[in-house]
């Protein structure tokens, strides 16, 4: 088997994102600079009641803006819808100015956590809870979550192959690893790599029993914290092998040097407390790319008083103590397997401005929270280098490192 | 050059629980495949499936662990134990990754929990449900349980599931970023799963003229037959005893005629993942001894890889088609793996199941009965709905 040859370099030439904050990185990135958050009263399950009312929820109409034709579309769930939206806006930003990608030769490469479970939700209620035996089945297809992977596949006409993994929040982190390892031993010559995810009863609920969602706007590495606000969205990058950018005349946005990926080994939902399996999956970025520094992290961030200390003292350890950190679910809450290929956007765009984005409502920082971590406002600053990190139950640990061109 | 050596196999299979009964599966020709009696199937077309038996978990996991576990887990986790006691010699150490594939993950969790969450409401419902019904429950608990602390992914692609974990598991390998992989598949069949393929006329179904059963290849094919259960391998660079077989190769391709959920009709895109992994392997076709096929008794995809393999193969070399054993999805692909890698480590190929009589179109058959013979290389397809196509090489010495 062809091997992973790390002196390859990866370009990303195109990115696309919808989030609460945004339905493609230009309204995404003002919002940001704006500091603006998308955060509000839940709204998707009208008449049923949740221990809290607060989600970052997409607005719109998806189905108009994955532009596919109504009978397809009626067999796509919510987040394959959200899968293609960000896939179309990261391919035509990648074929801006440069010969067309060549899709017949490109991979789908998606990381979701839920997949179509909001479809199927709807088809166990009809079927189990109601007792409809001949409940409609056509959207419950796509409730695999292998489904985004294949309607982004087919809606662009991808032909090199598709690979759909489901590691929980660390899910599109992993999809973009995997898509770089492929380009680099070249199983694959273009790779359209995120994640996606819709809101869902089941992760609503969830994360409400376990306790894991607060009331209130998330407030990451706050001293008041008390867990998540549940987002929804999708996002994708469009990565090559360098040379191969170069010869098709793309606009290089930036380079992905390299990932790292880990385990706790420790417990099905809650991270290490030490940040063992962050600071490895930190270190083995590091080590992939052959940086000497990082200029910024893009935490994983997401509120929960275990993750927020843990992650601090993993990028003590991995980095340092004067590193700048934020978290960009302050702004759009915590996106499930979608997390990973959202803030590995914001990430670029970030790399791309040379600003950072701030944590937002962060009045004061927790006593076990002790780096710098953006507060309020975005920071223009140097950005040659900067690291994207994502978590998930399970304990599995993704990080991805970017630099400036 | 680096090694992927396969060095342990743990299967928890419908009819036989670890590997010398797996073995004894293949080598009776019967099928395992049996009357559905796990839910209802009144009112559906479909009532038979390939369901494990007689498997208990306590026989691998400590009571107070298992509690914690949904069937899908315990299936994973008991594969795990099998294949690494298999393998033998001192636990590979945490610097060890797991990649498990699954098509439909844990979906008897997520109604579970919607039940309760019907029954008791949303805040009510039980947090441990909630725990279990990510996908990749399965990996972390093989993680906690032997300290692995290397990369940990769950793919979720359909019919490819296991074999697009061995790729990644096996790109890891060479890339040096573990020193010890494994990689597998799981996969349970419940009434969710069952009901829907049900409804889209995707299972086998008797029809007057024939009785419920997986035909991979026959012409009167109708569907799939669901299976379940779960394998799990070790991979290692450096093997301390004699492998069963290593990995040479991988290719991966789509079909852009394929619907969202279902196979296409171009087979030049299978022909392009199996030369691909062919490549990728260093050898050619003429040096392909046997093909373990995906052929799931479903019309268009069996169509789509007998053509494919007529194509790129003259003469065709022995195919096997396996699924008539176990079922589509058995393991997430992955019992077709296991028994693929004992071919090559037995040098025997497995008699097929459930075929009689090919298409018009169809210029081979899948061989009838089991067959000693020299096998240096086996190739190993993969073809899902949606388009996917993964194929992988396994040969008897290391390329």
């Amino acid at each position: 088997m062809r091997k992973p040859d790390l002196n390859t370099r990866i370009a990303v030439t195109g990115v696309g994102i919808i989030c609460s904050i945004g339905r493609n990185s230009d309204e995404v990135w003002r919002s940001i600079v704006d500091a603006r958050a998308g955060i509000g009263k839940l709204t998707r399950f009208p008449g049923e009641t949740f221990p809290t009312d607060i989600a970052a929820e997409v607005s719109g109409d998806v189905e108009a803006m994955a532009l596919i034709g109504g009978r397809e579309a009626k067999r796509m769930s919510r987040s394959d819808l959200l899968a293609v939206v960000a896939a179309r806006e990261a391919v035509q930003q990648a074929n801006d100015g440069g010969q067309p990608l060549p899709l017949d030769r490109a991979i789908v490469s998606t990381g979701t956590s839920t997949g179509g479970l909001l479809e199927g939700e709807g088809y166990f209620f009809e079927r189990i809870v109601v007792g409809r035996r001949r409940a409609p089945a056509s959207r419950v297809l796509q409730q695999p979550t292998s489904a985004p992977s294949d309607a982004v596949a087919r809606a662009l006409k991808v032909g090199g192959g598709v690979i759909s993994n489901a590691t929980a929040c660390a899910s599109a982190g992993a999809a973009i690893g995997m898509a770089a390892d492929y380009l680099r031993s070249r199983h694959a010559d273009v790779a359209i790599a995120g994640g996606s995810d819709a809101l869902c009863r089941l992760t609503y609920s969830g994360f409400n029993v376990l306790q894991a969602v607060d009331p209130q706007p998330c407030s990451p590495f706050g001293a008041e914290r008390k867990g998540i606000t549940l987002g929804e969205g999708a996002a994708y990058l469009v990565l090559e092998r360098w040379d191969d950018a170069v010869a098709r005349g793309a606009k290089i946005l930036a380079e992905f040097c390299g990932y790292g990926a880990s385990c706790d080994a420790h417990h099905p939902t809650a991270p290490a407390e030490d940040g063992r399996g962050a600071e490895s999956a930190m270190r083995g970025a590091l080590a992939e790319s052959g940086a000497e520094r990082v200029d910024y992290v893009n935490a994983h961030g997401t509120g929960t008083l275990l993750n927020d200390s843990a992650e601090t003292r993993a990028i003590i350890s991995a980095i340092g103590e004067t590193v700048p950190v934020s978290s960009s679910k302050s702004f759009f809450g915590h996106t499930l397997g979608a997390a990973g290929g959202i803030e590995a956007v914001v990430t670029v765009l970030s790399v791309i401005h040379q600003t950072a984005p701030p944590t937002l409502r962060l009045g004061s920082a927790a006593p076990d929270c002790t780096l710098d971590y953006i507060p309020h406002e975005p920071r223009p600053m140097l950005l040659n280098s900067a690291l994207s990190n994502t978590f998930g139950f399970g304990g599995s640990n993704v990080s991805l490192m970017f630099r400036r061109v | 050059m680096s090694h992927i050596a396969i060095t342990g196999i743990g299967v928890i299979a419908p009819g036989a629980i670890g590997v010398d009964a797996f073995r004894s599966l293949l080598r009776s020709g019967e099928s395992a495949i049996g009357d559905v009696d796990r839910f209802d199937t009144a009112g559906l077309s479909a009532h038979r499936a390939a369901l494990v038996r007689n498997f208990n978990p306590r026989d691998f996991i400590p009571p107070m662990k298992m509690r914690r576990m949904n069937a899908l887990s315990r299936f994973a986790v008991s594969a795990v134990k099998l294949a690494l006691d298999d393998r033998g010699g001192d636990p590979p150490g945490a610097n060890t990754g797991v990649a498990i594939g699954t098509a439909f993950g844990p979906v008897q969790t997520s109604v579970d929990y919607m039940r309760e969450y019907v029954e008791k409401g949303a805040a009510l419902a039980p947090p441990q449900l909630f725990a279990e019904s990510v996908a990749n429950a399965p990996g972390s608990h093989i993680a906690i349980e032997h300290g692995l602390r290397g990369f940990n992914v769950t793919v979720t692609q359909r019919e490819s599931s296991a074999l697009a974990a061995a790729m990644y598991a096996s790109a890891q390998l060479v890339k040096g970023t573990v020193r010890a992989a494994l990689f597998g598949g799981v996969e349970e069949v419940n009434e969710m799963i069952f009901s829907v393929l049900d409804r889209i006329g995707a299972l086998a179904h008797s029809n007057g003229a024939v009785d419920e059963r997986s035909r991979p290849f026959d012409r009167r094919r109708n569907g799939l037959v669901l299976g379940e259960g779960a394998a799990a391998f070790t991979l290692e660079s450096s093997p301390a005893h004699e492998p069963y077989a290593y990995i040479s190769g991988f290719g991966m391709s789509r079909d852009t005629t394929a619907s969202i959920s279902d196979w296409g009709s171009d087979h030049n895109a299978v022909v392009r993942a199996m030369r691909a992994a062919i490549d990728d392997a260093g050898i050619e076709p003429s040096m392909v001894d046997a093909i373990y096929a995906s052929a799931n008794s479903s019309q268009r995809a069996d169509r789509l890889e007998y053509l494919a393999i007529q194509s790129l193969f003259a003469p065709v070399p022995p195919v096997v088609a396996t699924k008539g054993y176990f079922g589509e999805y058995a393991a997430g692909g992955a019992l077709q793996v296991a028994a693929a890698v004992l071919a090559m480590s037995d040098q025997t190929l497995h008699a097929s199941a459930g075929f009689e009589r090919a298409d018009d179109e169809m210029r081979f058959e899948p061989i009838p009965e089991s067959r000693g013979i020299a096998l240096d290389n086996i190739l190993v397809n993969s073809i899902s709905a949606g388009g996917g196509i993964v194929s992988m090489v396994l040969s008897r010495e290391s390329k």
